[in-house]
């Protein structure tokens, strides 16, 4: 027994060594700190915001349009989903809170920006409930998730633009939260897009974001010594104040920031 | 603010540096390929970068780079794993040189046991690779895999049996012994 014991600590000493020797024949290389720090920024910000697919290719393109994120809280400033009224209906699981963000006219045609809270589903059931409600709400697949699993417990809210007579949402920004992470102070977060339909592309002058609820006016800045001041509102389902801001025909909406 | 960040970023570029070589190592003992390597450990650092506030700040950074350094392995090696593994020359020329003790014969006892590796499933692979290279306790190394010491120990002597039991690698281990 102590023998067997004795070759099996010696076979597992040999394989240490062995392993260590075939260790040494990775080569080593410098270490990538700039690629990993950008990509880790990259991965950061796409886990906050999850932004409509054919949104991300325009953002990621050069047509001017841009996500910002500036003063973004961290995780101990959360705020957790509350558990809110037993009935689905009551926590808003199949219609959705609905606040309008802006309205306006470009070129002869209305537009106008809604925001849409739905609330969180406490099992799979609720879930796919939502998801039905969802699609036939006008949301297609490239803003929610494959299966119910990725909303129950999570709240999700979508800023949606509406042009013209067409009914159907293009989805500007949205997420599918497990909780808030609340702004606070002057954190802003916004998206600048095309004012366009879906696929359109063009520049970011249209500006969709959120504020802390304290917010007071924003600023949005286009060129230097060339921007506009939004009121931020409340809405229904969210902690946070929501701002929108319009720049000019061929302008990008370069940054936003809390002025009062 | 912007200071604060400049300062996270210095030291994770410290920790980055200092881990890289060791992290590398690990990653290719559990991915068996230089390539996949270098992804196993950029993936892992670039989710190490998203919480680096929690984690420089934490007792133990080491634990939970391990920690994901495992989990991104095994979404994203674990079924291509013999793949990556696959020998690429297995005419045999280089066992007839192995008794040589020379340089060939080491490289044929590195071959010997990536093979042998690959052919653990990976829960083995991982749980020889942190009980027996990186020298971790069984309770470290459930830590890192997300599972319970029974696993790990089960795992640890399933994946040594197998390298035992695989003919090369038992003569190696025996050459080993006789040196």
């Amino acid at each position: 027994m102590t023998g067997d014991r004795e070759q099996q600590n010696m076979t597992q000493t040999d394989i240490a060594h062995l392993l260590a020797d075939a260790a040494d024949e990775v080569e080593i290389g410098i270490a990538p700190v700039q690629a990993v720090i950008q990509a880790g920024r990259r991965r950061r910000r796409a886990r906050r915001w999850a932004v409509a697919a054919a949104t991300a290719a325009v953002l990621a393109g050069s047509t001017g349009a841009t996500l910002a994120l500036a003063g973004l809280p961290g995780g101990d400033r959360q705020t957790g989903v509350a558990a809110g009224p037993s009935t689905p209906q009551a926590r808003h699981v199949y219609r959705p809170q609905r606040t309008p963000l802006g309205t306006g006219t470009d070129r002869g045609s209305d537009w106008r920006v809604e925001l849409t809270v739905w609330g969180a589903p406490r099992d799979r059931a609720e879930a796919a409930g939502q998801l039905t409600a969802m699609r036939k709400f006008g949301f297609t697949k490239t803003v929610l998730p494959p299966g119910p699993d990725g909303l129950v417990n999570r709240t999700s809210y979508y800023a949606s633009l509406y042009l013209g007579d067409d009914r159907k949402p293009r989805v500007l920004l949205f997420d599918n939260l497990e909780k808030w992470d609340r702004m606070s102070g002057r954190d802003v977060s916004f998206g600048a897009l095309p004012l366009a339909k879906e696929g359109v592309t063009g520049s970011g002058r249209l500006a969709v974001g959120r504020v802390a609820g304290t917010a007071q006016q924003v600023k949005c800045t286009w060129k230097k010594d060339e921007s506009t001041v939004d009121l931020p509102v409340a809405a229904a389902g969210s902690p946070d104040r929501w701002f929108l801001c319009l720049a000019p025909e061929g302008e990008s909406v370069k940054a936003a920031e809390v002025i009062q | 603010m912007g200071d604060g960040k400049q300062t996270r970023d210095e030291e994770f570029q410290s920790f980055m540096v200092g881990r890289w070589p060791r992290l590398m190592r690990t990653a290719f003992l559990l991915t068996g390929e230089q390539h996949a390597a270098e992804d196993l450990v950029q993936s892992t650092l670039e989710q190490v970068y998203t919480a680096w506030r929690r984690v420089g700040a934490a007792d133990d950074p080491e634990a939970y780079v391990r920690r994901v350094m495992i989990n991104v392995h095994a979404r994203k090696h674990r079924r291509r794993l013999r793949e990556f593994l696959a020998p690429k020359d297995d005419s045999g020329l280089v066992r007839e040189v192995a008794d040589t003790g020379d340089r060939i014969a080491q490289a044929d006892d590195r071959s010997a046991l990536l093979k042998a590796l690959a052919q653990l499933p990976a829960r083995q692979r991982e749980a020889v690779v942190l009980r027996y290279w990186e020298d971790l306790t069984e309770t470290q190394a459930a830590e890192a895999m997300g599972c319970s010491v029974g696993t790990v120990k089960s795992s640890a002597a399933k994946g040594i049996a197998k390298l035992r039991a695989i003919p090369v690698l038992a003569e190696t281990v025996t050459q080993e012994r006789r040196k």
